[in-house]
């Protein structure tokens, strides 16, 4: 019984690590201002592509941050901005895990 | 002196012999699983007629697709293909100067060892356009489409004969297999998982279609497009579907995927072009 509920807190802990994203070792310090926040995008989405991973929406996402920076919205933007930077993040780590991706069924 | 050069020569000559052979083996292994998985899958199905895609698979669906083949809507793209192959370039020359005869897309895509890349069929198009001073066709539709439309038509009946003859070749084969099984897009799917893994399930209104025999009849008229698409237009479409942001028609992606996926259809016969909603 013992074992079993150690497995189990292993196994949480070990998902929780990973649902993190920890090991991307990124910056997750919010950036100051909208250009540093569209900066950082940039260059994550720039390297996933790099990789072959760019996610779709990625580039909209930062369009939107631009219109809502010109209305004025600047926490919209910085989160958009954000949020694409993240993608860019998730498609390098897609990249990296899928490198050696073959059959799985036969 | 003779010798020695003679024993290189065998020395290379066995090694490469082996390497041909080993390569072959891996792919053609590959390929035999493939066939073999979705053959256990849909007993009920010819292999050879894997061809037709999800009509292959399903008998509603095909009952309604062979009243689409009485009229064939691509049978337009078919005839403006023929006369735009007909047509000469402005120096005189045409496609035939390039290619000999119309039918010759079972050979494609085909490495070019001396372009040291895989080059479909819409490529050598381009590439011969280009030699005789005309401008390239987009990839997508359009007169591409229309004239791998009447190219493929002039192929029906023969079997897909792709070829792996070298070890740089089998590096873009391995390309364009690993492409083909990567999860990507923010859904996290790999092209695998929709065609192999669901292939005869529901995505919505839709049943997904069996790997097997994919490459073999485009160009196709799509109902969703309204016309006609070439195949990477609708590779494209399949990595936006999974919200992954779509490499180019005729990229280095693409083209090793072409490779990867019409070598897993080799044997089957050629039946281009169709019709898919």
């Amino acid at each position: 019984m013992k074992k079993i509920a150690t497995l189990i807190a292993v196994l949480l802990f070990s998902v929780g690590c990973a649902s993190t994203g920890g090991g991307m070792g990124s910056s997750s310090a919010m950036p100051a201002n909208y250009d540093e926040a569209v900066a950082q995008a940039k260059a994550e989405i720039k390297k996933a592509k790099s990789m072959g991973h760019e996610w779709r929406d990625s580039g909209k996402m930062l369009k939107k941050a631009e219109k809502a920076h010109k209305t004025g919205d600047k926490d919209k933007a910085i989160k958009l901005a954000m949020k694409a930077k993240k993608q860019g993040e998730l498609g390098q780590m897609q990249a990296k895990d899928q490198k050696a991706a073959g059959p799985w069924l036969f | 002196m003779r010798k020695l050069l003679t024993i290189a020569m065998t020395f290379g000559l066995a090694v490469s012999t082996v390497y041909s052979t080993t390569v072959l083996a891996d792919a053609e292994a590959d390929r035999k699983a493939f066939k073999d998985y979705f053959v256990k899958k849909f007993p009920e199905t010819d292999p050879n007629d894997f061809i037709n895609g999800v009509y292959s698979i399903d008998k509603a669906s095909r009952a309604q697709w062979e009243e689409i083949e009485e009229f064939p809507p691509y049978e337009i793209a078919i005839d403006s293909g023929e006369s735009e192959w007909n047509k000469s370039f402005a120096n005189g020359k045409g496609y035939k100067d390039c290619f000999g005869k119309a039918g010759v897309a079972d050979q494609y895509p085909q490495w070019d060892d001396g372009k040291g890349k895989v080059v479909t069929l819409a490529l050598a198009i381009n590439d011969c356009r280009e030699a005789n001073g005309e401008k390239p066709l987009k990839y997508k539709k359009g007169k591409m489409a229309d004239l791998l439309a009447y190219m493929g038509y002039q192929t029906r009946g023969k079997k897909v004969n792709v070829k792996i003859p070298n070890a740089k070749a089998q590096e873009a084969y391995d390309k364009g297999k690993q492409f083909y099984y990567a999860r990507r897009g923010q859904l996290n799917m790999a092209c695998a998982h929709c065609h192999v893994d669901n292939s005869g399930m529901r995505i919505r209104a839709d049943l997904l279609s069996p790997a097997l025999g994919h490459t073999t009849h485009f160009p196709v008229y799509r109902s969703k497009w309204g016309g006609m698409g070439t195949l990477h237009r609708r590779f494209a479409g399949c990595n936006k579907q999974v919200r992954a942001k779509p490499f180019k028609a005729q990229s280095e992606e693409y083209r090793n995927l072409e490779y990867f996926l019409t070598f897993m259809s080799n044997g089957l016969d050629v039946n281009a072009p169709g019709a898919r909603k």
